[in-house]
Protein backbone atom coordinates (compact mmCIF):
# COMPACT_ATOMS: atom_id res chain seq x y z
CA UNK A 1 0.00 0.00 0.00
CA UNK A 2 1.70 3.21 -0.77
CA UNK A 3 1.58 6.70 0.87
CA UNK A 4 -1.45 8.24 -0.92
CA UNK A 5 -3.33 5.09 -0.63
CA UNK A 6 -2.92 5.62 3.09
CA UNK A 7 -3.58 9.45 2.82
CA UNK A 8 -6.98 8.50 1.00
CA UNK A 9 -8.45 5.85 3.92
CA UNK A 10 -7.02 8.69 6.60
CA UNK A 11 -9.47 11.04 4.60
CA UNK A 12 -12.69 9.05 4.70
CA UNK A 13 -12.25 5.46 6.49
CA UNK A 14 -16.03 5.02 6.15
CA UNK A 15 -15.69 5.21 2.25
CA UNK A 16 -12.92 3.19 2.29
CA UNK A 17 -15.01 0.45 4.47
CA UNK A 18 -18.14 0.88 2.69
CA UNK A 19 -15.92 0.20 -1.11
CA UNK A 20 -13.90 -3.33 0.29
CA UNK A 21 -17.04 -4.93 1.75
CA UNK A 22 -19.85 -4.56 -0.74
CA UNK A 23 -21.93 -7.18 0.58
CA UNK A 24 -24.33 -8.31 -1.95
CA UNK A 25 -28.36 -9.68 -1.17
CA UNK A 26 -28.42 -12.65 -2.19
CA UNK A 27 -31.90 -11.91 -4.31
CA UNK A 28 -32.49 -13.83 -7.42
CA UNK A 29 -34.42 -12.57 -10.36
CA UNK A 30 -34.68 -13.80 -13.91
CA UNK A 31 -32.01 -15.74 -15.88
CA UNK A 32 -29.12 -13.59 -15.06
CA UNK A 33 -28.92 -15.11 -11.61
CA UNK A 34 -27.19 -17.96 -13.17
CA UNK A 35 -23.80 -15.75 -13.12
CA UNK A 36 -23.58 -15.58 -9.74
CA UNK A 37 -22.90 -18.83 -8.51
CA UNK A 38 -19.32 -18.75 -10.40
CA UNK A 39 -18.78 -14.84 -9.25
CA UNK A 40 -19.01 -15.91 -5.66
CA UNK A 41 -17.51 -19.91 -5.97
CA UNK A 42 -13.95 -20.51 -5.93
CA UNK A 43 -13.95 -19.94 -10.13
CA UNK A 44 -13.76 -16.11 -9.48
CA UNK A 45 -14.09 -15.50 -5.69
CA UNK A 46 -15.47 -12.71 -5.50
CA UNK A 47 -14.36 -12.17 -1.90
CA UNK A 48 -11.10 -11.06 -3.37
CA UNK A 49 -13.39 -8.10 -4.14
CA UNK A 50 -14.81 -7.69 -0.60
CA UNK A 51 -18.25 -8.75 -2.73
CA UNK A 52 -20.15 -11.36 -0.64
CA UNK A 53 -23.74 -12.87 -0.97
CA UNK A 54 -25.54 -11.77 2.08
CA UNK A 55 -28.37 -13.93 3.04
CA UNK A 56 -30.78 -10.66 4.34
CA UNK A 57 -31.57 -7.31 2.79
CA UNK A 58 -30.31 -5.95 6.82
CA UNK A 59 -26.86 -6.99 6.38
CA UNK A 60 -26.34 -5.93 2.87
CA UNK A 61 -25.52 -2.61 0.51
CA UNK A 62 -25.03 -3.80 -3.04
CA UNK A 63 -28.29 -4.90 -4.76
CA UNK A 64 -27.63 -6.73 -8.15
CA UNK A 65 -31.23 -6.66 -10.41
CA UNK A 66 -30.07 -9.62 -12.13
CA UNK A 67 -32.25 -9.88 -15.31
CA UNK A 68 -36.00 -9.25 -16.36
CA UNK A 69 -37.87 -7.98 -13.69
CA UNK A 70 -41.94 -8.66 -13.59
CA UNK A 71 -44.30 -6.58 -11.66
CA UNK A 72 -44.49 -9.25 -9.18
CA UNK A 73 -40.79 -9.84 -8.52
CA UNK A 74 -40.68 -5.31 -8.60
CA UNK A 75 -43.05 -5.21 -5.60
CA UNK A 76 -40.64 -7.88 -3.86
CA UNK A 77 -37.30 -5.93 -4.83
CA UNK A 78 -38.88 -2.53 -3.78
CA UNK A 79 -39.15 -4.36 -0.28
CA UNK A 80 -36.03 -5.24 -0.17
CA UNK A 81 -34.56 -2.43 -0.89
CA UNK A 82 -36.50 -0.57 1.56
CA UNK A 83 -35.10 -2.18 3.95
CA UNK A 84 -31.67 -1.97 3.43
CA UNK A 85 -29.65 -0.21 5.38
CA UNK A 86 -27.85 2.95 3.68
CA UNK A 87 -25.53 3.22 2.27
CA UNK A 88 -26.82 1.14 -0.60
CA UNK A 89 -26.11 0.82 -4.25
CA UNK A 90 -27.77 -0.79 -7.09
CA UNK A 91 -26.61 -2.32 -10.33
CA UNK A 92 -28.72 -3.04 -12.80
CA UNK A 93 -27.23 -6.38 -14.31
CA UNK A 94 -28.10 -7.54 -18.10
CA UNK A 95 -30.62 -5.48 -20.89
CA UNK A 96 -33.49 -5.95 -19.33
CA UNK A 97 -33.13 -3.90 -16.08
CA UNK A 98 -31.83 -1.28 -18.90
CA UNK A 99 -34.75 -1.25 -21.24
CA UNK A 100 -36.65 -4.70 -21.40
CA UNK A 101 -34.43 -6.22 -23.40
CA UNK A 102 -35.88 -9.19 -25.61
CA UNK A 103 -39.19 -8.20 -22.65
CA UNK A 104 -39.62 -4.78 -24.34
CA UNK A 105 -43.11 -5.45 -25.37
CA UNK A 106 -44.07 -8.17 -22.48
CA UNK A 107 -47.55 -6.80 -20.50
CA UNK A 108 -45.88 -8.27 -17.51
CA UNK A 109 -42.56 -6.81 -17.37
CA UNK A 110 -41.25 -3.42 -16.50
CA UNK A 111 -38.78 -1.72 -18.50
CA UNK A 112 -36.81 0.97 -17.41
CA UNK A 113 -35.88 -0.16 -13.58
CA UNK A 114 -34.54 3.24 -13.13
CA UNK A 115 -38.17 4.62 -13.26
CA UNK A 116 -38.85 2.65 -9.67
CA UNK A 117 -35.54 2.56 -8.27
CA UNK A 118 -32.42 4.75 -8.39
CA UNK A 119 -29.77 2.40 -10.32
CA UNK A 120 -26.15 3.44 -9.40
CA UNK A 121 -24.76 1.78 -12.89
CA UNK A 122 -25.44 -0.76 -15.53
CA UNK A 123 -23.79 -3.76 -17.06
CA UNK A 124 -24.87 -4.55 -20.39
CA UNK A 125 -24.52 -7.35 -21.94
CA UNK A 126 -27.14 -10.53 -22.32
CA UNK A 127 -25.60 -12.32 -20.69
CA UNK A 128 -23.41 -10.34 -19.46
CA UNK A 129 -19.77 -12.36 -18.41
CA UNK A 130 -19.03 -13.11 -14.49
CA UNK A 131 -15.78 -10.67 -15.24
CA UNK A 132 -18.41 -7.97 -15.72
CA UNK A 133 -19.56 -7.82 -12.67
CA UNK A 134 -15.33 -7.26 -11.20
CA UNK A 135 -15.55 -3.84 -13.80
CA UNK A 136 -18.57 -2.86 -12.23
CA UNK A 137 -17.66 -3.12 -8.69
CA UNK A 138 -14.08 -1.63 -9.70
CA UNK A 139 -16.26 1.36 -11.31
CA UNK A 140 -18.30 1.63 -7.89
CA UNK A 141 -15.45 1.57 -5.95
CA UNK A 142 -14.09 4.33 -8.13
CA UNK A 143 -17.62 6.33 -8.04
CA UNK A 144 -17.75 5.73 -4.29
CA UNK A 145 -14.36 7.81 -3.30
CA UNK A 146 -15.59 10.37 -5.97
CA UNK A 147 -19.10 10.89 -3.83
CA UNK A 148 -21.10 9.87 -6.73
CA UNK A 149 -22.35 6.70 -6.18
CA UNK A 150 -25.44 8.25 -4.30
CA UNK A 151 -28.83 6.76 -5.52
CA UNK A 152 -30.00 6.46 -1.82
CA UNK A 153 -29.57 10.31 -1.75
CA UNK A 154 -31.79 10.65 -4.83
CA UNK A 155 -34.15 8.13 -3.68
CA UNK A 156 -34.84 9.91 -0.49
CA UNK A 157 -34.89 13.12 -2.43
CA UNK A 158 -37.07 12.20 -5.44
CA UNK A 159 -39.05 9.69 -3.28
CA UNK A 160 -42.26 11.16 -4.59
CA UNK A 161 -41.14 10.63 -7.74
CA UNK A 162 -40.09 7.19 -7.05
CA UNK A 163 -43.58 6.24 -5.16
CA UNK A 164 -45.64 7.92 -8.19
CA UNK A 165 -44.05 5.51 -10.31
CA UNK A 166 -44.08 2.37 -8.42
CA UNK A 167 -47.93 2.67 -7.18
CA UNK A 168 -49.05 3.24 -11.33
CA UNK A 169 -48.05 -0.61 -11.28
CA UNK A 170 -48.25 -1.52 -7.85
CA UNK A 171 -50.96 0.54 -6.00
CA UNK A 172 -50.34 -1.88 -2.23
CA UNK A 173 -47.05 -1.04 -1.94
CA UNK A 174 -46.77 1.01 1.69
CA UNK A 175 -45.57 4.61 2.04
CA UNK A 176 -42.90 5.82 3.73
CA UNK A 177 -41.74 9.25 5.29
CA UNK A 178 -38.29 9.78 3.91
CA UNK A 179 -38.15 12.86 4.82
CA UNK A 180 -35.03 14.40 7.07
CA UNK A 181 -36.97 15.37 9.84
CA UNK A 182 -38.94 11.95 9.77
CA UNK A 183 -35.60 10.06 9.33
CA UNK A 184 -33.99 12.25 12.95
CA UNK A 185 -37.35 11.62 14.71
CA UNK A 186 -36.99 8.16 14.46
CA UNK A 187 -33.44 8.19 15.22
CA UNK A 188 -34.12 9.48 18.78
CA UNK B 1 -57.11 -51.02 -33.60
CA UNK B 2 -57.62 -49.44 -29.99
CA UNK B 3 -57.71 -45.67 -31.19
CA UNK B 4 -60.61 -46.61 -33.84
CA UNK B 5 -62.14 -48.37 -31.25
CA UNK B 6 -61.96 -45.63 -28.85
CA UNK B 7 -63.25 -43.00 -31.25
CA UNK B 8 -66.15 -44.86 -32.30
CA UNK B 9 -67.03 -45.16 -28.50
CA UNK B 10 -66.82 -42.06 -27.69
CA UNK B 11 -69.25 -41.01 -30.76
CA UNK B 12 -71.16 -43.90 -29.56
CA UNK B 13 -71.87 -42.73 -26.12
CA UNK B 14 -71.81 -39.09 -26.52
CA UNK B 15 -74.10 -37.25 -28.38
CA UNK B 16 -72.72 -34.73 -30.82
CA UNK B 17 -69.11 -35.76 -30.58
CA UNK B 18 -66.81 -36.41 -33.06
CA UNK B 19 -63.23 -37.82 -32.67
CA UNK B 20 -61.00 -38.24 -35.58
CA UNK B 21 -57.43 -40.79 -34.68
CA UNK B 22 -54.50 -37.74 -36.04
CA UNK B 23 -52.08 -40.58 -36.21
CA UNK B 24 -50.97 -43.48 -34.01
CA UNK B 25 -51.35 -42.80 -29.75
CA UNK B 26 -53.48 -39.20 -30.57
CA UNK B 27 -57.06 -38.89 -30.76
CA UNK B 28 -59.03 -36.06 -31.51
CA UNK B 29 -62.35 -34.96 -30.04
CA UNK B 30 -64.53 -32.57 -29.70
CA UNK B 31 -67.76 -32.14 -27.46
CA UNK B 32 -70.38 -29.81 -26.81
CA UNK B 33 -69.54 -27.82 -23.28
CA UNK B 34 -72.63 -29.66 -21.88
CA UNK B 35 -71.35 -32.98 -22.57
CA UNK B 36 -67.26 -32.26 -21.51
CA UNK B 37 -67.66 -33.55 -18.06
CA UNK B 38 -69.58 -36.52 -18.93
CA UNK B 39 -67.06 -37.12 -21.21
CA UNK B 40 -63.95 -36.61 -18.57
CA UNK B 41 -65.84 -38.83 -16.48
CA UNK B 42 -66.13 -41.69 -19.43
CA UNK B 43 -62.42 -41.59 -20.63
CA UNK B 44 -61.40 -41.36 -16.87
CA UNK B 45 -62.62 -44.71 -16.50
CA UNK B 46 -61.99 -46.27 -20.05
CA UNK B 47 -58.09 -45.93 -18.07
CA UNK B 48 -57.26 -41.94 -18.86
CA UNK B 49 -56.31 -41.41 -15.76
CA UNK B 50 -53.69 -38.53 -16.55
CA UNK B 51 -54.59 -34.78 -17.15
CA UNK B 52 -51.78 -33.67 -18.47
CA UNK B 53 -52.57 -29.89 -19.24
CA UNK B 54 -55.48 -27.77 -19.14
CA UNK B 55 -55.06 -25.09 -22.48
CA UNK B 56 -57.38 -22.62 -23.71
CA UNK B 57 -57.37 -20.70 -27.62
CA UNK B 58 -58.85 -17.81 -28.56
CA UNK B 59 -60.45 -18.35 -31.66
CA UNK B 60 -61.47 -14.47 -32.68
CA UNK B 61 -63.54 -14.80 -35.57
CA UNK B 62 -65.47 -17.30 -34.49
CA UNK B 63 -66.04 -15.63 -31.40
CA UNK B 64 -65.05 -18.39 -29.03
CA UNK B 65 -63.04 -19.86 -26.64
CA UNK B 66 -61.79 -23.58 -27.15
CA UNK B 67 -60.95 -25.67 -24.14
CA UNK B 68 -58.51 -28.13 -24.81
CA UNK B 69 -58.31 -31.29 -21.98
CA UNK B 70 -55.15 -33.19 -22.66
CA UNK B 71 -55.48 -36.43 -21.49
CA UNK B 72 -53.01 -39.90 -21.01
CA UNK B 73 -53.79 -43.62 -20.91
CA UNK B 74 -50.88 -45.72 -19.00
CA UNK B 75 -52.67 -48.70 -20.06
CA UNK B 76 -53.11 -47.95 -23.70
CA UNK B 77 -50.73 -45.54 -24.17
CA UNK B 78 -53.00 -42.85 -25.74
CA UNK B 79 -52.69 -39.23 -25.95
CA UNK B 80 -56.02 -37.70 -26.27
CA UNK B 81 -57.58 -34.03 -26.89
CA UNK B 82 -60.81 -33.02 -25.60
CA UNK B 83 -61.57 -30.07 -26.76
CA UNK B 84 -65.09 -28.01 -26.09
CA UNK B 85 -65.86 -24.63 -27.19
CA UNK B 86 -67.30 -21.79 -24.96
CA UNK B 87 -69.27 -18.20 -26.41
CA UNK B 88 -66.81 -15.27 -25.98
CA UNK B 89 -69.49 -13.08 -25.04
CA UNK B 90 -70.17 -15.35 -21.76
CA UNK B 91 -66.99 -17.72 -20.97
CA UNK B 92 -68.67 -19.90 -18.62
CA UNK B 93 -67.70 -23.35 -18.14
CA UNK B 94 -68.05 -26.00 -15.41
CA UNK B 95 -64.99 -27.54 -13.63
CA UNK B 96 -63.67 -30.57 -14.06
CA UNK B 97 -62.51 -30.55 -10.53
CA UNK B 98 -64.79 -33.51 -9.73
CA UNK B 99 -63.14 -35.62 -12.16
CA UNK B 100 -59.83 -34.25 -11.61
CA UNK B 101 -59.12 -32.72 -8.90
CA UNK B 102 -55.44 -30.78 -9.67
CA UNK B 103 -57.87 -29.08 -12.69
CA UNK B 104 -58.28 -26.44 -10.29
CA UNK B 105 -54.53 -24.31 -10.93
CA UNK B 106 -55.30 -25.12 -14.31
CA UNK B 107 -58.77 -23.40 -14.17
CA UNK B 108 -57.15 -20.75 -12.55
CA UNK B 109 -54.78 -19.98 -14.78
CA UNK B 110 -57.18 -19.65 -17.84
CA UNK B 111 -59.27 -17.92 -15.72
CA UNK B 112 -56.75 -15.20 -15.21
CA UNK B 113 -55.38 -15.38 -18.62
CA UNK B 114 -58.41 -15.29 -20.83
CA UNK B 115 -61.34 -14.84 -18.60
CA UNK B 116 -63.20 -17.70 -18.75
CA UNK B 117 -65.44 -18.19 -16.06
CA UNK B 118 -65.42 -21.60 -14.37
CA UNK B 119 -68.66 -22.68 -12.52
CA UNK B 120 -67.96 -24.68 -9.20
CA UNK B 121 -64.13 -23.87 -9.02
CA UNK B 122 -63.74 -22.65 -5.34
CA UNK B 123 -60.53 -20.42 -5.89
CA UNK B 124 -60.24 -18.28 -9.21
CA UNK B 125 -57.67 -16.35 -7.62
CA UNK B 126 -54.91 -14.15 -9.52
CA UNK B 127 -52.37 -16.54 -10.51
CA UNK B 128 -49.15 -14.88 -11.91
CA UNK B 129 -50.02 -11.05 -12.37
CA UNK B 130 -49.73 -9.06 -9.67
CA UNK B 131 -52.61 -6.21 -8.68
CA UNK B 132 -53.17 -6.44 -12.68
CA UNK B 133 -55.73 -3.45 -13.71
CA UNK B 134 -56.17 -4.26 -17.89
CA UNK B 135 -58.33 -6.91 -19.69
CA UNK B 136 -56.96 -10.41 -19.51
CA UNK B 137 -53.79 -10.71 -21.33
CA UNK B 138 -53.96 -13.52 -23.34
CA UNK B 139 -57.09 -12.63 -25.73
CA UNK B 140 -56.48 -11.51 -29.03
CA UNK B 141 -57.99 -8.14 -28.93
CA UNK B 142 -56.07 -7.42 -26.13
CA UNK B 143 -53.23 -5.00 -27.87
CA UNK B 144 -50.14 -5.84 -25.88
CA UNK B 145 -48.55 -3.19 -27.18
CA UNK B 146 -50.69 0.05 -26.23
CA UNK B 147 -50.68 -1.88 -23.18
CA UNK B 148 -47.13 -1.63 -22.78
CA UNK B 149 -46.40 1.77 -23.62
CA UNK B 150 -49.32 3.37 -21.64
CA UNK B 151 -48.41 1.47 -18.22
CA UNK B 152 -44.55 1.06 -18.61
CA UNK B 153 -43.80 3.98 -21.38
CA UNK B 154 -41.55 1.40 -23.34
CA UNK B 155 -38.81 2.56 -25.98
CA UNK B 156 -39.91 2.42 -29.48
CA UNK B 157 -38.31 -0.35 -31.44
CA UNK B 158 -35.39 -0.37 -33.80
CA UNK B 159 -36.48 0.52 -37.24
CA UNK B 160 -36.86 -2.41 -39.43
Amino acid sequence: MDREEILKILKSPANWGQKYSLWAVYFCTGCGVVEIPPVITSRWDAERFGVLPMATPRQGNLFLITGYVSVKTLGAIIRTYDQMPDPKYVVGFGSCPVNGGMYWDSYNTIKHLDQYLPVDGWIAGCMPRPEAIFVAVVHLWQMIDKGMAVGYKRYRENYDYYQRNQRAVLPHLPKFDLSQDALVQRSR
Amino acid sequence: MREEELSNAIQATIESATATVQKPGRLVASVPKAAATSALIFLKARGFEHLSAVTCTDWLEQGEFEIVYHLWSYQDKIHIMLKTRVSRENPQMVTAMPVFRHAQTYEREIHEMYGVRFEGNPRLTPLLLDHWQGPPPMRRDFDTRQYVEETFGSTPPAEE
